[in-house]
């Protein structure tokens, strides 16, 4: 009977998970094209990679970002939280919602609204730029300037889910640790240290992994993002298996970069989740 | 999942029988055309479909212009879902031929069309053509020409009795027209697209080609003194920067607002913006406005176009009727003689017939600028070519600093010239 009931997942699992990625590992031993087989050529498609400007630009810069989102996205949702949960009824409800509310946005709007907030000629951020007699910034067009803006509107799009977990695991603390903890005459600072940031640990765990997955695989933004500016210099992974693949017909040089990102992918939050468990287990 | 594709084939079903029985052919079309050239598309489909009332509907979708409309025709033809006719651009016609994605259109069409290789500019119909055989049917050139506002240009008295800008016979001359526009107090004397490194690969490109410059010997890249003139072509334009004497990381949307606002006074962009100086300039909220060919910076005039064609998808898989085939011809054909209307759009009609005509000839702004047209240069036939394309992209990623004066012409050269090769 079990079997039966986990037989339509397991099928439709198969089907289209686990069919196209032994089908990616064997593509990218060919020389196929985009559409359509191709012939084997053994490892040439990774030992391309090592050469490759290209790939060492998007390796790079996905590391970065990740840098960039990871930490400071979980932190600035937990703080946004702890924030939230001081905050009582309606408004409670109220603020959340306010922060909840760019994450439905699509990417695209997302897009929109920053393009035309730091658009270098009429972005309303630049009259400001003005106003405060310093010189314009073309955000998306230099480079110094793109990872760190996307970064920072991908955590503005992205924190309102992670707010919603940390929220569910700050209520599941019991309210009579706090009680002990302020007999205790515990003050703001170690009830803090000593009993939300350890029992939110499992929380924050989750969270982090999850970013970590989420934005090594960044692609949507950063496509977006430079269109007609500088592709070359914002590469990531993801959108230099869509240049290979969707540009240059490539695709088994394309399927080489995903399976390198596959297991990176794998390695790192494996990594990242035992890391936080075992640091997290021995601070209890 | 299941229920929903036999509810899809029902209604396919039923559609091809409502077809049959009207014994009328729909033809699926998708373009890419979604600005003011749209408008007048849309215009073209609907006379088309009211004088083939009861034979053939074109049933018209149009999609996003640029990779997400290549991205779509290249895996949807693999599947068997693409369209019965398509609008593409011919620089992208060599990566499609290499794909296989494109029906080829045989002398036995052509001749059914009523068309031939006679009818078009050699550069055009050699652009649509690859190993001797033709893959798409060409509709337009669109090459980019120089937008000037007559009305300030007039007052800083740099039009000639012929009401063109001053100063398009040389480098000098121009940038001397561009200074004098600046000392008018001229915000902006150019406005040029240069946040967008994929839009200017036209200007540059056009100015390589001003000094005999390729992009391709055979396989390589820039050989021997291409570098050189490419090189120019991107001094040329950083000098302008740094003279303050052309917009900075302006892009697409903005480069016409700045023209259109009265804020630039001249702006290189393609002719079909044409149409949204006409509307706004009949509605009376634009100053007088005229369209040259490019100046010549170096030693030659040249303009990079590049070409609207219709072409044929090969769907995998699905044998096209011959019923469906010619109602296809048909909708090619049909357009391409009623193109007249297509040049209010600001292209340059690719049938020849259309652009000997009188009332083509009586034309404006098209009249002034269609001498461009024995000038043209198109993009190296590469499946690496062509917009939306690889080189595209490294180019881009080059121009962008450069034109802002955040790179030297240079080192960018270098760097193009090695991510080209490595490509």
């Amino acid at each position: 009977m079990a079997v039966l009931l986990i037989l339509p997942f397991v099928a439709i699992y198969g089907l289209v998970f686990i069919y196209p990625t032994i089908k990616m590992f064997i593509l990218s031993f060919t020389d196929a094209p985009l559409i359509g087989a191709g012939d084997w050529v053994g490892l040439e498609n990774y030992e391309r990679l090592p050469r490759d400007r290209r790939f060492h630009t998007a390796l790079w810069n996905t590391f970065y970002f990740v840098a960039l989102t990871v930490i400071p996205g979980t932190l600035v949702a937990l703080v946004i939280s702890l924030g939230i949960n001081r905050l009582k009824g309606r408004l409670q409800s109220l603020v959340l919602a306010l922060f909840f509310l760019p994450y439905i946005l699509p990417v695209s709007v997302v897009y929109l609204i920053w393009d035309w907030t730091l658009n270098f000629q009429f972005g309303i951020a630049m009259h400001l730029f003005d106003w405060a007699g310093a010189d314009r910034i073309p955000v998306f067009k230099s480079t110094a300037w793109f990872m760190p803006a996307v970064g920072f509107v991908t955590i503005w799009w992205t924190a309102g889910f992670s707010i919603l977990l940390f929220l569910a695991g700050r209520r599941a603390i019991p309210e009579e640790i706090y009680e002990a903890a302020s007999l205790d005459n515990s003050g703001s600072w170690s009830t803090f240290s000593r009993v939300t940031w350890p029992l939110m640990w499992p929380v924050t765990a989750l969270v982090s992994t999850i970013q970590l997955i989420l934005q090594l695989k960044i692609f949507d933004q950063v496509y977006l993002f430079s269109q007609g500016g500088r592709p070359n210099d914002n590469l990531v992974l993801v959108y230099y298996v869509f240049q290979r693949a969707f540009q240059s017909n490539q695709g088994g040089r394309a399927a080489a970069v995903a399976v390198v990102l596959f297991v990176i992918v794998i390695v790192v939050s494996v990594l990242n989740f035992q890391l936080t468990r075992l640091s997290g287990g021995r601070r209890k | 999942m299941l229920n929903l594709k036999g509810l899809a084939a029902g209604i396919c079903v039923a559609t091809a029988l409502v077809s049959s029985a009207a014994a009328s052919e729909t033809v699926v079309w998708w373009d890419f055309l979604s600005g003011g050239d749209g408008v007048r598309m849309k215009q073209m489909i609907q006379d088309f479909n009211k004088e083939h009332e009861g034979q053939i509907t074109i049933d018209a979708t149009t999609l996003e212009w640029g990779v997400p409309f290549y991205s779509k025709v290249q895996t949807s033809a693999a599947v068997g879902e693409a369209p019965d006719i398509m609008t593409y651009h011919a620089s992208r016609i060599p990566l499609a031929v290499e794909q296989g994605i494109l029906t080829e259109v045989t002398s036995a069409d052509w001749q059914q069309m009523g068309l031939g290789k006679n009818d078009y500019a050699d550069a055009t119909w050699d652009a649509v053509t690859i190993d001797g055989k033709q893959y798409a049917v060409p509709l337009d050139t669109h090459p980019v020409v120089l937008y000037y506002n007559k009305d300030i240009l007039g007052k800083a008295g740099l039009l000639t009795e012929n009401g063109v800008p001053k100063g398009m016979d040389s480098r000098d001359g121009f940038t001397a027209t561009l200074q004098a526009l600046k000392a008018a107090g001229v915000k902006y004397p150019l406005g040029s697209v240069t946040a967008d490194g994929n839009f200017m690969f036209r200007t540059i490109y056009s100015l390589m080609g001003q000094q005999d410059g390729v992009l391709m010997s055979g396989d390589e890249f820039l050989a021997g003194d291409n570098a050189e003139k490419l090189q120019n072509a991107l001094a040329v334009l950083q000098d302008w920067t740094n003279e303050g004497l052309q917009s900075t990381y302006t892009d697409y949307p903005a480069t016409v607002a700045l023209f259109t606002s009265g804020e630039a006074a001249m702006m290189i962009n393609g002719v079909w913006e044409v149409p949204t100086m006409t509307d706004a300039h009949a509605k009376g909220k634009l100053f007088e406005w005229g369209a040259v060919e490019l100046p010549v910076i170096f030693d030659h005039p040249s303009t990079y176009a590049d070409s609207h064609t219709f072409a044929i998808p090969a769907n995998k898989g699905k044998e096209m009727s011959k019923a469906r085939h010619d109602a296809v011809l048909e909708v090619m054909s049909w357009i391409s003689r009623n193109s007249l209307f297509w040049a209010t759009a600001g292209h340059i009609p690719a049938y020849g017939p259309v652009t000997n005509s009188a009332e083509y000839k009586a034309m404006e702004p098209n009249a002034t600028y269609s001498s461009l047209t024995a000038n043209m240069i198109f993009d190296p036939k590469s499946p690496k070519a062509g917009i939306a394309g690889p080189i595209f992209d490294v180019m881009s990623s080059y121009f962008v600093p450069t034109l802002n004066g955040e790179m030297e012409p240079a080192k960018a050269v270098e760097e193009i010239k090695y991510e080209l090769n490595d490509l």
